[in-house]
Order: structure tokens, then C-alpha cells, then sequence
């Protein structure tokens, strides 16, 4: 398997590596038939309106740079404007950096070294996926609280550290996939050479890793970026965070509005940087994978790599775990799992109802997207950049823009009488594909990329159609990867609080609005049952991306 | 190379299910009635969008046990929901607007989005500072934002807003950030009260005593008692849901500005909406709360009634009397973008 590496979008690489299972890889020259089609008018009409219906939203609150109003920004840069940007800045940086030792250093870890654990290990790191990081922070919050101070807790430094321990995931699957692709070859080569062992590994391995690593990078970033529940916890004033402050401080939508824009600004320059980053690496590998060669640790060293392990699960996930279980017991026992609208099984069956259609949604759409779209130009397409525009605004930007949008669609009086899109299952569904569509079009494009030109030209050869050949070969040896862009759709949406407090319907009351409804009121112990639930439905959702991860890698080489 | 079905009958199955799963959510959930349909207009429902979700379902459901009209209610933050309801205009399915705060609700009755109501109980019940000019909306119940101090360390506390700001408390403070409408307003109240150039310096002293900034009130108590800071500004009712638990919690409460204008007060509010599908049942929720639900609404919160008849609840009586300042209650909402104003250039966090 090639490593290739092409200049796209850095939440394309993101995802798309991920969902592939390997290190950003994809063949930009290949030919497959999904996709062929994108030469004719009509898909490309069907496509172009499909960018347009997701990015309006969007644009509804763009518009107001048309009309920019001065003053607020003169204000704003004589006050708050400076330190935002500067609180920003601090705060990507050191997450940043965070993610990336910790995820590179840990991949490095289970892929390279045998050592008690490391199996399970390698599945465990994976978990911190499925805690909100609004969660981990008022856990942590809580719990740093005593031996800190109030005053030492809430800072840009905690508020980074629960970050990377939330977000260091992406990285670690990333940089896990580049090793494993990784022949022994290179790194033999580099031994002969006189390199060490451990010089061999900066200056071979990690090197060769890099676009991978930048992907996984660009795609925390863009977390980081868009993150409120956060920040907020630990006073660290962001962009985002000043977004809604100037709106819902003052009700003034266009000066919010040219604050999001300054967002959307600073994530161009990060993908910019990224691309810098991973310059015109083209890397590619011949031979057959043999993979790394793992080294048996014994002794001291073993006890310590798994101690690192272990370590970085117990602060990522079993601490807070088992804090969460201490406080969903007491509140069994004082009687707190009372909500404001329903029970447990209510909540539940509302996050459980949401998530598989909006996953099920984004999954149509990507896939249409992919098969709509010129192939060779796919991934660089402004119109599927376009679609997934919402990926990279916070939350509650993309929910009143969907607000407004179907407000006014509503008043246009085209549906039938009484029917109304806002408020609706619906308007919710779709406010949700306009902020995740990114992931799974980009893990589905990246999926179908890998299947082989030559497994595809030999079945059209064969008298194979395009249409069989797309549902008997493209898609069936793409699912692995298509399951798995999914799978990470459904985590991303079942812990989705900003969009579905807005927009839900009466009759949906998710599990994350109840976490809202406890924490706003600082009420930790009643907001403890409905976290342990959102973290179990993450965990089964991990399991099964993990499991479609391994199948994959064996289905496809 | 083996070909696997699985997948593609998968992702058949999973096709179907959207389209299934969206058209049952387009007729059940979106609980959208058609023009002529009986479950919303007929008056044996109204539809409530609260941002005050506190306690506030038993509350509703004694009003259906009362009155045999049924309550279907959303809750979210006040901005959020006034967005909606602006976004919604003639469309919306809401009767009722509830807020947390006055200023949320003045902003909304700016947006022309609030009916104004003739109503002698409401008149009669909510005193004429509790409720906009044109009775466009009501206020429900007050919440005093005063001064805390440790009963342990703190002999002598401040006794007005200002006093907060002298240098002896320097490291020893603990306030709500600029992002929350209770910080807002009571900046707001300053202005109103002292001008803007006053309100800024005295803003401008807080902040120079540099405070530790909490966002939630429950914390900044549990702040003072732990010796996090001897003093704050923080809403009274917290400190019943605290003493509740611990009838011994070692923070008191001082009543600012006693000599002066009053203990700042927000109010929960609540509104009919201008284009309520069901204004008389509207009407009725509002009335009910204001009157029969008054006692329950007020006190599953820890509030001072908005119905001056009504003493408060035993543990909010302990508090003690309290003059308040009820006359700048119908301006906050007008001042708040200057209250923001304020808080930027002081750079309050």
C-alpha cells in the first residue's frame, strides 16, 4: 500500500485518514467508476444545489461583512479584541502541542514495544472519544478544585491540559495507522547507516509520518477552535467564546456575525499551515507491508512503558469515569435523577433517535457528494468544500443560521398549511448534516480512494457495468471504512449539545440537554446520570469504530 | 479477492431507515398540527419556550391539574430562545415566553415579538415596576444580587456596590464573569442608578481588586466558605438550596445600598407572545402564576414573590427585610448594551 499524499483540506486528510485506517493515504490518480458519472450536467446540478441547501446557513450569516459595522469592531479592538486573539492563539498552541506529543508518543508506544497491556492498551487510548469535553471539564473541574484553589484550576493552562487529554485521540489514531504502514525496511536502511535506534525514529520514522500527524493536528485544532463548553468552564475568553458573548450580550447579530467570520479567518490560516507543514511530501513505500519490527521490553522498561499507558487512560478516562459513577450513585441514593422533562429511558431513546438519523443523513449525503463529484478533483472541489463548510463554526452559529434559514423558508408558506420547518425533527437533522457532513464525506471519499484501480478496471473488463461495478466492488470493499466515517459521525452527534438546544422539537429532550439543564444550575451530581449514559454510548460507539478499523486494515491489503 | 455483501445491504437497510425515520419524524415529532387542528388551538394547550427550567415542571403540571389545560414546554437559554421566537415571527408554535432574566425580555419586546395584555388580575397582582409600560410582559418573582461574606473571617463587609471596590478586599473577591446576564444587569443598574461614568469606575475598582472570576453563583458560595475569598456578589436563592443542605454553611448575606436605591433585583418574566396560537390560554398560565401558582413558582426556586401580598418562603424570610431597588427593573433590558459596554473597556473578565 502506497502512501500518497495530496493537497487537500486538513479536516479531509483528518477524517479521511482515520476512516481509511491508514496514515491520509489515497491514490489522487486512481479511476474508479463511483464518481465517473460527475461529468454530466445533472449530477453536477444535483451536487451543486446539495453545496448550496448545506451552506446557506452559512452564508445567511456571512452576508453581514456586505454591511460591516465599524464601530463595534473599533470598540472591540480597543478592548476585548487584543486578548481573544491572544487567548486563542495560547490555548491552540498549547493543545496543539499537546496532542501531538501525547498521541505521537503513545502511538509510538503500542505500535513499536511489546509490553504487558499493550494490546488492550491500544484499544483503551482510543476511549477519551467518547467523553464530551464539556463533561471532563467540570469533572476534572470539580475534582482539581480542592488541591489547586478555585483560582489555580481556572486557567488557560487546566482548560488546555483537559483538552489534550479530551482531544489527543485523533492524533494517536493517526500517527497509530502511519507506523503500522511503516515498513522495517526504511528504518533497517537507516541502522545500516549507522542510525540508532532512537535517531532512526526521528529522523525516519516520525519524518514519514508528518502529513499524517499534521491531519490529525489540523483536526484538533479545529475542535479547539469551535469549543465553548470548555473554555467557558475555565475562563479562557476565545473567538468563539466572544461570538456569542457580543451577540447574546447585546443582540447584535452582524457584529457577531463578523466575529465568526474572523473564525472562519484564523481556520484557513490553520489549514495553510498545515499544508506548510506537510510541505509537497509525497512518500511512498514499496514492497510488501511487512510492518514494523516490534521490541520485546522486559524489566524496568516494560513496567514503564505500561506504566505510561495506563497512566494517561487513568486521567483521560478512569478518573473521570469513576467519578462520575460516585455521583451518579449518591444521586441515586439522594434521590436527584429527577429531570425536567421525562425519564432515563426518554432521554435516552431521544440521543439514540437523533444520532442514527443524522448519522444515517450525513452518510447519505457524503456519499452522494463522492459519487457526484469529479473524481480527480474531488477533494479539492470548492463545491465540497462548500457542503462541508459547517465543520469548521461553532455550533451555535451554525444553529441560528439554520434558524434563520428555515424561518424564512417557512414564511415563503410553500410547505402545507401548519407544516413548518422550524422546530422540526427535520430542521434538526438537517442542522446537524450542515455541521458534520465534513466527517463522514471526507472518511467516505477517503475509503473509496483506496480501493484499487486495477481491481476496478479488471470487473469493467469483465463486462462489469459502472453501476455493479460501484455496488459489488466499490462500495463493498470501501464499507469497512464508510462504517467506520459513520460510526465517528454518531460520536461527534451524541455528545452535540449547542445545535439540538436549539432546534430540537418538543417531544426530543437528549441526553446532553439534560446534562445542560443540571450544570447550568451547577447541579455536577444530577448532571452525572445522563454524562455516565452519553459515556456508555460513546464507548459502544469506539468499540465498534476500532472493530471496523482492524477488519478494514485486513479486508483491504 | 473476496467481496463481501454485507456492507451493501447495510448501507440498503440503513438508506431505508433515513427515509423511513424522517418521515415518521416530519408526522410525529415535529408535532407540527395542521392549520385546522384541534391539539394547540382549541386552548386545551399552551405552548411555553422557558429559560428559567429550574423546578419548573411540577409547576406546570399543577396548572394542568388546576385548569385542565395542558402545557407543552421547551427550556434554553434566554438569547437563544428570544432568537427563535424573533426567527419565527408569525410562524411560531409558542404562546408563551418565559426568561430568567429582564433585560432577555425587554430585548424581545423591542423585537416586537410580545403582546401587549389587558388584564385587571395581572394589573392588580404584579405592581407597576414589575411589568413593561405597555404590560407586555410580567414580571413572575425577584431575585435580590447582593453581597456574601464569610461569617467566619469577614467582620465588617461592604454595605454598597461601590465599597466592593475598595482596595482592602484586593485578592479577596469573587465574581461572576462578564458572559452572564446577572453580571450584566446589575452593571446595568449601576448605570442607571450612578451614570455610565460612575458605573465604569466602579466596575474599574472591582476589577482592580482582582477577582476570582466563578461562573456559577453555587460555586462562588462554595468559594467563600472554603476561604477562596472572603466576599462576592452572588443571588440569594443559591444560598437556600445551600442551606438546605447544610443548615450551618458559613456565608451570610449583606443588603447592599439600604441607605440608598435598594438591593439590586433581576425578575423571571414571563410574556404572551404577538403571535401566540392560543393568547387566552396564554393569558391563563401567566394569571395562574402570578396568582393560585404564584406560592409554588416563587418558593421551588428560593425567590421573593413578585405579588408584594405574598411573604416569602420561611428560609428567604430568614434572609431578612430588604429595601429594593424595584425602580430600575423595567430599564435593564435599555441598558444592557451599555452594561456590556462597561464591562469590555473595564476589562472584566
Amino acid at each position: 500500500m502506497a502512501i500518497l499524499t495530496t493537497n487537500t483540506d486538513a479536516s479531509a486528510r483528518a477524517t479521511a485518514a482515520v476512516t481509511a485506517g491508514d496514515g491520509g493515504a489515497s491514490r489522487p490518480l486512481a479511476t474508479s467508476v463511483v464518481g465517473m458519472r460527475a461529468r454530466s450536467w445533472t449530477s453536477t446540478a444535483v451536487i451543486s444545489v446539495v453545496a448550496v441547501v448545506l451552506s446557506v446557513p452559512l452564508l445567511v450569516i456571512g452576508w453581514s461583512i456586505v454591511d460591516p459595522s465599524t464601530e463595534v469592531w473599533q470598540e472591540l479592538w480597543a478592548t476585548r479584541l487584543p486578548g481573544m486573539i491572544g487567548e486563542t492563539a495560547l490555548l491552540l498552541v498549547l493543545v496543539l502541542a499537546g496532542t501531538l506529543a501525547l498521541g505521537t508518543a503513545l502511538a509510538w508506544l503500542v505500535t513499536a514495544y511489546q509490553f504487558p497491556g499493550r494490546r488492550i492498551l491500544g484499544w483503551l487510548l482510543v476511549t477519551p472519544l467518547a467523553i464530551p469535553g464539556y463533561v471532563l471539564g467540570f469533572v476534572w473541574l470539580d475534582t482539581l478544585q480542592e488541591p489547586l484553589g478555585a483560582r489555580g484550576v481556572r486557567s488557560i493552562w487546566m482548560c488546555a491540559l483537559v483538552l489534550t487529554i479530551t482531544l489527543y485521540p485523533y492524533v494517536y489514531l493517526f500517527a497509530r495507522a502511519a507506523f503500522r504502514e511503516q515498513s522495517q525496511r526504511a528504518i533497517d536502511v537507516a541502522r545500516s547507516l549507522g542510525c540508532s535506534r532512537r535517531t532512526a525514529f526521528w529522523r525516519v520514522v516520525l519524518p514519514m509520518a508528518r502529513p499524517s500527524l499534521a491531519a490529525g493536528v489540523a483536526l484538533v485544532g479545529m475542535e479547539v477552535l469551535t469549543d465553548i463548553g470548555t473554555v467557558r468552564l475555565f475562563n479562557v475568553s476565545t473567538i468563539a467564546d466572544g461570538v456569542l458573548r457580543v451577540w447574546f450580550g447585546t443582540g447584535d447579530r452582524d457584529a457577531a456575525a463578523e466575529l465568526a467570520l474572523l473564525l472562519i479567518g484564523v481556520t484557513i490560516v490553520l489549514v495553510a499551515v498545515e499544508r506548510l507543514a506537510r510541505g509537497r511530501a509525497r512518500f511512498t513505500q514499496s514492497g510488501s507491508r511487512s510492518g514494523l519490527r516490534v521490541e520485546r521490553l522486559r524489566g524496568a522498561r516494560a513496567v514503564a512503558a505500561s506504566a505510561i499507558g495506563w497512566g494517561a487512560f487513568t486521567i483521560a478516562v478512569a478518573l473521570p469515569l469513576f467519578r462520575l459513577i460516585t455521583w451518579s450513585l449518591e444521586a441515586q441514593r439522594t434521590n436527584q435523577t429527577a429531570t425536567v422533562s421525562g425519564d432515563f429511558g426518554f432521554h435516552l431513546a431521544s440521543s439514540l433517535q437523533v444520532t442514527a438519523v443524522a448519522t444515517l443523513a450525513c452518510l447519505g449525503f457524503g456519499l452522494l457528494l463522492v459519487a457526484g463529484l469529479n473524481r480527480r478533483r474531488r477533494s479539492g472541489s470548492w463545491l465540497g468544500r462548500l457542503a462541508t463548510l459547517g465543520y469548521t463554526v461553532p455550533g451555535p452559529v451554525v444553529a441560528i443560521g439554520v434558524l434563520i434559514t428555515l424561518a424564512s423558508v417557512d414564511r415563503l408558506g410553500w410547505l402545507p398549511e401548519g407544516w413548518l420547518l422550524v422546530g422540526s425533527f427535520v430542521g434538526l437533522i438537517y442542522a446537524l448534516v450542515v455541521r458534520f457532513l465534513a466527517v463522514a464525506y471526507h472518511g467516505v471519499e477517503a475509503s473509496i480512494a483506496k480501493v484499487s484501480p486495477s481491481v476496478v478496471a479488471s470487473a469493467r473488463t469483465l463486462g462489469a457495468g459502472r453501476f455493479r461495478v460501484a455496488t459489488r466492488i466499490e462500495l463493498p470493499l470501501a464499507g469497512a471504512g464508510i462504517i467506520a466515517a459513520s460510526v465517528l459521525v454518531a460520536i461527534d452527534t451524541v455528545k452535540e449539545l449547542p445545535i439540538t438546544l436549539i432546534l430540537r422539537p418538543f417531544g426530543i429532550e437528549t441526553l446532553p440537554v439534560w446534562v445542560w439543564q443540571a450544570t447550568s444550575e451547577s447541579l455536577w451530581v444530577q448532571a452525572a446520570v445522563p454524562s455516565l449514559a452519553i459515556v456508555s454510548v460513546g464507548m459502544l460507539l469506539v468499540a465498534v469504530l476500532l472493530w471496523t478499523l482492524e477488519r478494514g486494515a485486513e479486508t483491504v491489503s | 479477492m473476496k467481496i463481501k455483501r454485507l456492507p451493501l445491504l447495510g448501507t440498503l437497510l440503513l438508506g431505508t431507515l433515513v427515509l423511513s425515520a424522517c418521515a415518521s419524524g416530519t408526522g410525529a415529532d415535529s408535532t407540527q398540527p395542521p392549520a385546522d387542528g384541534d391539539a394547540v388551538t382549541n386552548g386545551s394547550t399552551v405552548t411555553v419556550y422557558t429559560g428559567r427550567h429550574y423546578g419548573i415542571e411540577p409547576v406546570f403540571a399543577q396548572f394542568t391539574a388546576d385548569t385542565g389545560i395542558e402545557v407543552r414546554f421547551t427550556t434554553g437559554n434566554d438569547p437563544e430562545l428570544r432568537e427563535r421566537l424573533i426567527a419565527e415571527g408569525v410562524n411560531t408554535p409558542a404562546d408563551v415566553i418565559m426568561t430568567a432574566d429582564a433585560a432577555n425580555i425587554e430585548l424581545a419586546a423591542d423585537a416586537g415579538v410580545l403582546a401587549s395584555v389587558d388584564s385587571d388580575i395581572l394589573t392588580e397582582t404584579i405592581p407597576a415596576e414589575l411589568r413593561s409600560v405597555n404590560n407586555d410582559w410580567f414580571s413572575l418573582s425577584q431575585r435580590a444580587r447582593v453581597i456574601i461574606a464569610s461569617t467566619d473571617r469577614v467582620e465588617n463587609p461592604p454595605t454598597t456596590y461601590a465599597a466592593v471596590g475598595n482596595p482592602e478586599w484586593k485578592g479577596k473577591l469573587c465574581l461572576r464573569p462578564s458572559t452572564h446576564p446577572y453580571t450584566q444587569s446589575l452593571v446595568a443598574s449601576l448605570i442607571i442608578a450612578e451614570g455610565e461614568e460612575r458605573a465604569t469606575e466602579i466596575v474599574q475598582s472591582w476589577v482592580a481588586n482582582d477577582p476570582l472570576y466563578i461562573d456559577s453563583d453555587t460555586d462562588i458560595y462554595k468559594a467563600v466558605a472554603a476561604g477562596e475569598c472572603d466576599i462576592a456578589l452572588a443571588n440569594t436563592y443559591y444560598l437556600g438550596r445551600l442551606l438546605t443542605e447544610d443548615p450551618e454553611f458559613p456565608v451570610g448575606i449583606v443588603w447592599p445600598e439600604q441607605d440608598g436605591r435598594g438591593a439590586h433585583v433581576n425578575v423571571s418574566t414571563a410574556a404572551v407572545t404577538a403571535n401566540a396560537p392560543n393568547p387566552e390560554g396564554a393569558l391563563a398560565l401567566i394569571e395562574w402564576l402570578a396568582t393560585d401558582g404564584q406560592r409554588q413558582f416563587v418558593d421551588a426556586n428560593f425567590e421573593f414573590p413578585a405579588d408584594p401580598n405574598l411573604a416569602p418562603n420561611e428560609i428567604v424570610a430568614g434572609f431578612g427585610e430588604f429595601t429594593a431597588d424595584l425602580a430600575a427593573v423595567r430599564q435593564l433590558g435599555d441598558n444592557q448594551p451599555a452594561a456590556v459596554r462597561v464591562l469590555s473597556v473595564t476589562r472584566y473578565e
